[in-house]
């Protein structure tokens, strides 16, 4: 089932003096319940505005989006959505515990299983203690934490977060992972955006790289890291009477008695006979690949250009 | 929508600038003192100076609220976290505009019961020569309760458009003065010994007088001062137009904001 | 620290001589320039009877503190146009405000001598006030004491008697209708308004009159006495106290010294009025509203 599915997607402001500025050109892309997606892309490439406009911040000039099925136009289709803006700001008059009831009430959540829900989420974010004082007196992180908490409050289908690993610690980060992936265990649908490339490495099932408001790619994780396959590098101890019997190899480190050697994936059955051959010992064999953000900054260049 | 007016009350409550204005309804207890100065009106004076304090403090609170309300959760992007919940943005500014509406209704009421009390205390040391008109007073209070009112969905229209709280601010203060001087200028300008005014000029003047808020039609203060008695069908026709020409701002305010783009 | 010592010691220094400056400025000046009607009109929005009020109230402070120097032998004019011009303000802002009218009685006609200015303010209350005998019973006054139109006086006398319903106005109406009564008349008068006034100035201002008038009552009985005696005026005050007819010398609580007329009426140097810089009604114009 689509959880979201954006067609055609199109937002261009008007500029002074009549120019136009085209911050979305028709951005097509469906997303599935279950997936979770990372949106990638340098700053002022469009993530915020096609996230605003999917959250009927903005109203986009051409195209069109459905949540679950229905039209963004209407509040309704947020219903079942989690949104945390970028650098998020919440009522800071009111205390953590207060909002989140709030949020939980404003998407219906009553009675028992709202009281749980809040209690839940404050504790899972770690604000449990902090619960009673006005976010006014929160540090970045902890207002950061308290986006997590008020998506995570109502339990929707569907979330959407603006920069969800921003402001946060190490910690915090580790943490935010580790809630996606149990989203994801649970079936639910993540779309994020970032221009952290790590992130989505670890948690992305696909990924979509969008350069001044054009998606430039859209593939899975898996496929992209295996595409970026260089090689292995293989290291082994010389043991060996004749190192000249890899001399087709580039040798990387010599670090006496171990040689590295830069194998390519197509010639490494060939090296590993070698080794047999002459009864070398394998140390370790390490993948060596163009990462994400290696793949990410080609992109970028090649939709700047 | 409930849940909004809640959230409302509870920021307008927190707000040290509310409790500034607040700690100004203190003057109240210099007013018997003040009233004393008259010469034959010491009751009169104390309600005069009650009523007009009372009105004083909803003016500031209706331009400090309806002007920086709105604003305020724009300017701090708490905007994006709350559009973005499953309300309409309509829903979300009636919802607003009714919890500063019960706030200043509310306000009203408890200034209204001080202010009583400061003119009976008046009346207990000068007893006055005519019976004070407490019906009047109270209609009196109500009627400021509700001119504020619209002052306030006056502000939130021009909040629902501008970007600063200067329109919202300045331009609720504008339309405030021209509304309260409105009929003034309107009984001028179509008086029949009013001659020297071209027929277009009239035209314009009844439209603009149709267009903008009659402030004046709220002002029971003479009546309640005075104890000039009030036409209860006039009453009735200020209730009537206060609840449709409320609706109408509102309801564009809520319209205007809808389309708005929050970037 | 020292620093904010030696600004306080400053302030102590400068704050005694301006507070006297700000003291003794006068009044049209405390008062600014008065915005023209209409604009105080917009100006003041919802809070019209309060401004009127304050402006009333401004005048009342001002004329009180006057009188409080007067008693002290100090004696500063009033600006009586400048009152006038912000009583007739306050009038237009709050029409009801009995304060303003009954101010405006008390120093346009004894003090200011502007009676037919008083009358058509007093009249102009009257539409708003309906109520009120007090506005009728000024007019009357004014036009039997002052203005000697004994047919208006009565005519006003009447509509105040049916207002209060008290016999005492019809019967004023009735009894001094006449230049001979105008002693007992003033008399009759501001023995009402001292019994009915409040605020303790007011009744100090009608009881300061109330002597003063009690005083040329006693100059009229002495004159009368010599007159039945001697078949003749006396030549004045002095020799009324030397023939015996006046046991002390009257004083006038205003500062002014008594004298008996060639034609043998009572007066008063001071005109039974704190010293004023327009004594010539209507001299200068400013009085007009």
């Amino acid at each position: 089932m689509k959880a979201i599915e954006i067609s055609g997607l199109g937002k261009t402001y008007k500029g002074r003096k009549g120019t136009r500025i085209q911050a979305l050109k028709g951005l097509s892309l469906d997303i599935m319940q279950g997936e979770v997606f990372g949106f990638l892309g340098p700053n002022g490439a469009g993530k915020s505005t096609t996230i605003k406009a999917l959250m009927g911040l903005i109203r986009p000039t051409a195209g069109d989006a459905l949540i679950l099925g229905e039209r963004i136009t209407s509040c309704t289709a947020r219903r079942n959505v989690g949104y945390l803006p970028e650098n998020p700001s919440f009522y800071d008059y009111l205390t953590a515990e207060e909002y989140l009831t709030f949020v939980a009430k404003s998407f219906d959540v009553k009675g028992n299983l709202l009281e749980q829900r809040v209690a839940e989420s404050l504790k899972l974010m770690e604000l449990w203690e902090a619960r009673k004082r006005p976010i006014r007196s929160y540090s970045k992180g902890m207002v950061q934490r308290v986006g997590l908490a008020q998506v995570l409050v109502h339990a929707p289908e569907v979330f959407i977060l603006d920069e969800p690993m921003s402001g946060l610690d190490p910690l915090g980060r580790a943490l935010v992972k580790e809630i996606i992936l149990d989203l994801k265990k649970r079936g639910k649908c993540v779309f994020f955006s970032t221009h952290i490339t790590d992130d989505v490495e670890k948690v992305c099932d696909r990924v979509g790289v969008i350069v001044s408001g054009q998606l430039q790619a859209l593939d899975s994780v898996e496929n992209i890291l295996r595409s970026g396959l260089e090689g292995y590098c293989v290291q082994i101890r010389s043991g060996v009477k004749r190192l000249d019997v890899f001399d087709g190899f580039e040798v990387l480190r010599t670090h006496d008695p171990f040689v590295e050697y830069m194998v390519p994936a197509a010639r490494f059955n060939e090296f590993m006979a070698l080794v047999g051959h002459h009864s070398a010992e394998v140390m370790f064999v390490e993948t060596r690949r163009k990462d994400l953000e290696a793949f990410f900054l080609e992109i970028v260049e090649k939709g700047e250009a | 929508m409930l849940n909004l007016v809640e959230i409302t009350l509870k920021s307008i409550l927190r707000d040290r600038v509310f409790h500034g204005i607040i700690f100004s309804a203190l003057v109240f207890l210099l007013i018997p003192s003040v009233a004393s100065l008259s010469m034959r009106q010491m009751t009169e004076l104390s309600m005069n100076l009650s009523l007009s304090l009372l009105s004083f403090i909803l003016l500031l609170l209706a331009l400090f609220l309806g002007g920086t309300h709105l604003w305020k959760d724009i300017e701090r992007r708490y905007t994006y976290s709350v559009l973005t919940l499953p309300i309409s943005r309509s829903s979300y500014l009636v919802g607003k505009f009714l919890g500063i509406a019960i706030f200043i209704f509310a306000v009203a009421c408890l200034l209204g019961l001080v202010a009583a009390g400061v003119v009976v205390f008046s009346s207990g040391i000068y007893p006055p020569e005519r019976p004070i008109a407490w019906d009047n007073f109270v209609a009196a209070v109500v009627l400021d309760a509700l001119k504020y009112i619209l002052v306030v969905a006056t502000a939130f229209l021009f909040s629902s458009v501008g970007t600063s709280f200067f329109l919202p601010v300045f331009g609720t203060i504008c339309i405030f003065f021209v509304g309260s001087a409105s009929q003034q200028v309107y009984d001028y300008i179509t008086a029949p010994a009013t001659t020297d005014i071209s027929l277009f000029t009239k035209k314009a003047a009844t439209v603009v007088y149709y267009l903008l808020p009659n402030y004046s039609a709220f002002d029971y203060k003479v009546n309640a001062v005075y104890g000039v008695p009030i036409a209860g069908s006039g009453l009735l026709l200020t209730l009537a137009y206060f609840a449709v020409y409320a609706l109408i701002v509102v309801a564009l305010a809520a319209l205007l904001f809808e389309k708005r783009e929050m970037n | 620290m020292a620093l904010l010592a030696c600004l306080c010691a400053l302030y102590a220094a400068i704050i005694v001589p301006f507070a006297s400056y700000m003291r003794s400025k006068p009044f049209a000046e405390k008062l600014g320039t008065l915005p023209t009607v209409a604009t105080l009109k917009f100006m003041s929005a919802d809070q019209k009877l309060f401004v009127g009020s304050s402006l009333v109230m401004k005048v009342i402070i001002y004329f009180g503190g006057l009188a409080e120097l007067a008693k002290n032998r100090i004696i500063i004019p009033p600006d009586y146009p400048a009152m006038s011009r912000t009583i007739h303000a306050a009038v237009k802002l709050d029409p009801y405000n009995i304060d303003a009218y009954y101010f405006a009685q008390a120093f346009l006609t004894w003090d200011a001598r502007q009676f037919t200015i008083a009358n058509d303010l007093l009249r102009e209350g009257m539409k708003y006030r309906t109520w009120d005998w007090y506005l009728p019973f000024f007019i009357g006054f004014n036009y039997a004491f002052f203005l000697k139109d004994f047919d208006s006086a009565a005519q006003y006398y009447r509509k105040a008697g049916e207002l209060s319903g008290q016999e005492l106005h019809i019967s004023l109406a009735g009894r001094y209708m006449q230049e001979a009564g105008q002693t007992d008349h003033a008399i009759a008068y501001l023995t009402v308004m001292a019994k009915g006034a409040r605020s303790p100035m007011a009744r100090k201002t009608f009881e300061t009159r109330l002597v003063a008038f009690k005083q040329v009552k006693r100059i009229e009985l002495a004159r009368d006495a010599f007159r039945e005696k001697h078949g003749r005026l006396p030549s004045s005050l002095h020799a009324l106290i030397e023939s015996g007819y006046l046991a002390d010398k009257p004083v006038d609580p205003y500062g002014g010294e008594f004298f008996i007329a060639a034609d043998g009426k009572v007066g008063t140097t001071s005109k039974f009025a704190f010293k004023g810089d327009d004594k010539q009604p209507g001299n200068k114009g400013g009085t007009k509203p």
